[in-house]
């Protein structure tokens, strides 16, 4: 197995300039999404199919009442224990060896569960239309540049970092570095603490956070679903059972149907108006 | 970066004579380099290693010639019989002359040397100057705190390699490094290292398609190059002459399109 890697990202080193969210569009070709403004300067609500990591923009009032101006960088977490992959009928989302999750596009039907299982919210469906026209889905996310780990290169929007607020490595080394920095902090941001959530196995992406989780909109515990682990654990192999089953019911249909309709369309098949 | 046109056996046989290099280095005494640094002529180009008196352990000399050629035959058997005249020959007289030849990058006498005893051309200088950088590179470490620049086209400023490697560092710092000696020193992000042209516009990036973090800076004055590698994007940092091996298809491009390695004067009137 590859080294486990870790994304640090110290959220009181952001200066909120959005180059994350810029390089990460430049390498994964993804396409602009030009939006109205939404009353702060945080530029999409959250992340999307074609945006994967938005900065967050927070106005916090702390404890002595002052306003304190928040950013988190925010992006898929790459948990360890990951409910999208979890809840994935067809095993389109997997583990890499650097211990991130990926989705395989050749697998994915769109189906949506890992859209609504996520605990962060950070996965979304994109709609694409293939040359009948027909419409169809799957599901995106930041894939933590695995196509870069692959070459030896770190994640663009860790390469791209100007203030340091982000950086890759090994993981034990990170997670040291992040609970070293909330030390360092704590007389400024009293709150602040490491967020490497166990409800999900731990993450690959650990936050060093000025506040609570919840401050950011973040669960404060974080877990797979129950329903989750039922659904991969127990009912899917029971249920991909149930699938075969219904299948050859389907396909058995679907000849009897073909050969009814076959001989009610009789005449047409003689009547020859193809073109041919 | 992880591909690299050249063959992982290559790479691998490259890394094990760099760790035989870093046990050679640890094992010299640091007082045997003296260096006597004269401000004139290193302002000249002259590389500081020639203004050091390094005194040779000629016997350590040969033994690690010999443990490049166990290293080597231990790779491929089949060299065995090409490298074995090698230790019959190797006496304190020529090691002392394979020592200042390869410092002198004297191409022309290891040439003859291979001619005159049937070896093979590679061999000799591959030998004396594996055997020669420890020395080099211990020179490089006691120095660096004196290396701020180089002149240009004078090469490294320690040993007199031809620049040819850049790395980014930190905020897209440009810092020169020697893969011989390991020497660094910083350098203008444009401008060329071989005749000093800083003009923007006689200055062209040359960028590979699929290599994100690799460049190669080319001078319109001079027509020389350098690899310019982003290793801050890279999960681990290779040291400069991993660095400078694995990159070798640059340096393909870059010659292959008409720039050299050592830029050319170009004669005005």
């Amino acid at each position: 197995m590859a080294t486990e890697y870790v994304k640090f990202v110290d959220v009181t080193k952001c200066d909120g300039c959005r180059a994350c969210m810029v390089a990460c569009k430049n390498w994964n070709d993804l396409p602009a999404e030009p939006q109205d403004f939404l009353g702060s300067a945080q530029s999409h609500a959250k992340t999307t199919a074609d945006t994967w990591n938005v900065l967050q923009y927070i106005e916090h009032e702390n404890s002595k009442g002052n306003l304190d101006y928040l950013f988190r960088h925010s992006a898929c977490f790459h948990c360890t224990d990951a409910a999208c992959e979890k809840v994935c009928p067809e095993n389109a989302i997997s583990y890499t060896d650097f211990g991130t999750v990926v989705i395989d596009h050749e697998k994915c039907v769109g189906c949506g569960y890992c859209v609504n299982n996520c605990p962060f919210e950070v996965i979304s469906l994109k709609e694409y239309v293939d040359k009948n026209g027909d419409k169809y889905r799957k599901a995106n996310k930041c894939t933590m540049c695995t196509d870069r780990l692959e070459e030896g290169l770190q994640p663009a929007c860790v390469t791209t970092c100007h203030t340091g607020a982000m950086e890759f490595g090994d993981k034990a080394a990170m997670i040291k570095k992040a609970e070293e920095r909330v030390k360092q902090i704590k007389d400024r941001y009293p709150n602040a603490m490491v967020y490497n959530p166990q409800g999900v196995g731990g993450t690959h992406t650990v936050y060093v956070l000025a506040e609570k989780p919840s401050v950011y909109g973040l669960p404060e515990n974080p877990k797979v679903p129950t329903s989750a682990v039922i659904w991969k654990d127990y009912a899917q192999p029971i249920g991909k059972m149930m699938i075969g089953a219904t299948t050859m019911a389907v396909v058995g249909a679907f000849i009897t149907n073909t050969i009814i309709s076959k001989k009610k369309n009789g005449k047409n098949e003689d009547g020859g108006d193809s073109h041919e | 970066m992880k591909k690299s046109v050249v063959s992982k056996e290559y790479q691998n046989l490259q890394k094990d004579i760099l760790t035989l290099q870093e046990n050679w280095k640890e094992s010299i005494n640091p007082e045997s380099i003296i260096p006597s640094l004269d401000k004139a002529a290193m302002s000249a180009g002259v590389p500081a290693a020639a203004l050091t008196s390094i005194n040779f352990d000629i016997s350590l000399f040969i033994q690690w010639i010999e443990e490049i050629i166990a290293l080597l035959t231990k790779n491929n058997p089949e060299l065995e019989s090409k490298l074995a005249s090698v230790g019959t020959l190797l006496n304190e007289e020529t090691a002392i002359r394979w020592i200042d030849e390869a410092f002198s990058f004297n191409n022309v006498y290891f040439a003859s040397f291979a001619e005159e005893h049937g070896l093979e051309e590679w061999i000799p200088q591959f030998l004396a100057e594996t055997a020669l950088r420890p020395y080099l590179q211990l020179t490089a470490e006691k120095l660096q705190h004196e290396i701020t620049h180089s002149v240009h086209g004078a090469g490294c400023p320690v040993c007199g390699e031809p620049a040819r490697l850049a790395v980014l560092e930190d905020e897209g710092r440009k810092v020169m490094t020697c893969p011989r000696c390991l020497a660094h020193w910083d350098a203008k992000r444009i401008e060329c290292a071989h005749c000093g042209n800083d003009d923007h516009k006689a200055i062209q990036f040359l960028t590979i398609e699929g290599d994100a973090s690799s460049q190669i800076q080319v001078c319109e004055k001079c027509s020389g190059y350098i690899k310019v590698i982003d290793t801050r994007q890279y999960l681990s940092k290779p040291s400069a002459a991993m660095l400078d091996l694995n990159t070798i298809h640059l340096d393909f491009v870059a010659q292959e399109q008409g720039y050299q390695a050592v830029g050319e004067v170009k004669q005005t009137n």
